[in-house]
């Protein structure tokens, strides 16, 4: 998968290894992520696929490997991480709201806090946030005021009022209760047709089959097989993404 | 009753000033001292959780009546006379407050230290992966939401600091309970004068525990 194209790649992953203790989760991963692509990780659970976005955006320190976001080596100590991960957005499996800050100031206070723009654009910018993911009379609410469906789509406008080039989703649905699944993957089909670079760890095979670019199989700290949905999800080669396949669909 | 309230009364209103006056010095710098403790004790580094864990342990396992004399007595001993040529002196307020400070910092680094691990580990990630940093997610996101969390423990730290400040009548402080011990030898009037010592306490620390209340309920938006 290693392109000549190196502009166009947005996260380069080589030879990633995470270990928790003794524990080896993520045994040897390589990958690239091109811009304005979707890419969806999907696996067991233990497989690792939770782990390796975290190393995305260091929220895991990696054991060993390299990973390249936009240019910059994040596995570098030296680097300053805050800088990089304003470009990244991040959404969680459980929303993780602000609980002390009402939804505007969920939205406004990174943009404010860094310094990214007036307090006036990061308001405007917030509102418009708000009314791209439909609640804006939301505003002046709290996060336990809200669903579950509401909540992580404030969670997906506060990652988008940043202006993040990359969006990483951690299973952002699997939170929810059935009827509210719908509301969210609608949101992020929407960034997908914008043209937002994602990542995204799903248990959704409908959303995997219907909006990603590539298709990311893991099992055991490794990448089992990947390629478009066609190929991972209706003709897989590998007999471990065969029995996952037939376990979930 | 009547002759201890009309003859002593201003005198122990006074003193009851300086039980306040010290307890509120001493709960500023155990704040103080609480806060840079708690903190020490949940950052990702082995050091400085160790010398938090060490200040915490070494002050909770010593009565404060031993801290009192240690610090009014024997530090001043030791200055001047054991290693010699200082000469350190400490009056009661100071040595009382330094005593208080350290004794309830070490409650409130451990009641900071918990508040702050009850908040979900996801809002700290949550600020993090926006780009905020360590310090900026700390203020702006967990601690905010540790302190709801922490109040009625502060408020029973508060009033037990408050009580505590009778403690330090043996080192010579005039508070309320030393100055009552000269009433009651002026006046025999044992009963009498203790009963309105204990009164004199139950109003202070009841308004502080109502207003405390109050308080946490205004803090308690969008819970």
């Amino acid at each position: 998968m290693l392109d000549a194209n190196r502009e166009n790649v947005k996260i380069h992953v080589d030879h990633l290894k995470k270990s928790f203790g003794k524990l080896e989760v993520l045994k040897d991963i390589s990958t690239d992520i091109y811009k304005g692509e979707v890419v969806v990780v999907i696996g067991p659970s233990g497989s690792g696929k939770s782990t390796f976005l975290r190393c995305l955006n260091r929220l895991e320190e990696v054991t060993d490997g390299t990973i390249i976001v936009e240019g910059v080596d994040i596995t570098n100590k030296k680097v300053n991480i805050n800088k990089v991960r304003e470009n990244i957005g991040m959404v969680f499996q459980h929303f993780n709201l602000f609980n002390n800050l009402n939804i505007i100031d969920n939205l406004m206070l990174a943009p404010n806090m860094l310094k990214k723009c007036s307090k006036k654009e990061a308001k405007e910018r917030a509102l418009e946030m708000l009314k791209k993911v439909g609640l804006v009379e939301k505003a002046e609410s709290y996060p336990s005021q809200l669903s579950g469906g509401q909540k992580q789509r404030i969670a997906i406008a506060r990652a988008l009022c940043m202006q993040p080039n990359i969006m990483l989703f951690d299973e952002p649905t699997s939170a929810l209760d059935p009827e509210m699944v719908g509301e969210v993957l609608q949101v992020m089909k929407e960034l997908a047709a914008d043209g937002m670079t994602m990542v995204i760890v799903t248990h959704e095979m409908g959303f995997a089959r219907e909006v990603a670019d590539r298709v990311i199989f893991m099992d055991g700290g490794y990448i089992v097989e990947e390629g478009t949905p066609q190929e991972v999800l209706a003709n897989p080669k590998e007999q471990r993404t065969i029995d996952f396949l037939n376990k979930v669909l | 009753m009547i002759k201890i309230l009309t003859v002593y009364g201003d005198m122990l209103l006074v003193a009851l000033g300086r039980t306040i006056l010290l307890a509120l010095l001493g709960l500023f710098f155990a704040c103080i001292i609480g806060l840079f403790f708690g903190i020490l004790g949940v950052l990702k580094n082995r050091v400085c959780n160790i010398i938090s864990q060490i200040f915490v342990d070494l002050i909770r396992g010593v009565p404060m009546i031993v801290l009192a004399f240690f610090v009014y007595f024997g530090i001043p001993y030791y200055f001047n006379t054991i290693i010699g040529g200082f000469n350190v002196t400490l009056s009661a307020l100071q040595a009382g407050t330094i005593c208080l400070a350290l004794n309830c910092g070490a409650y409130m680094a451990e009641i900071i230290r918990a508040g702050i691990l009850s908040v979900d580990i996801g809002q700290m990630e949550a600020a993090r992966s926006l780009g905020l940093s360590y310090g900026m997610a700390m203020r702006k996101v967990v601690l905010p939401q540790a302190i709801r969390t922490m109040i009625p423990t502060f408020i029973n730290q508060f009033v037990i600091t408050l009580k505590d400040t009778s403690i330090l009548s043996v080192i010579g402080f005039p508070e309320l309970v030393n100055t009552a011990k000269n009433v009651q030898a002026n006046t025999f009037m044992a009963f009498q004068t203790w009963a309105i010592v204990g009164v004199m306490y139950l109003i202070v620390i009841t308004i502080l525990s109502r207003s405390a209340k109050v308080l946490e309920r205004r803090l308690n938006v969008g819970r």
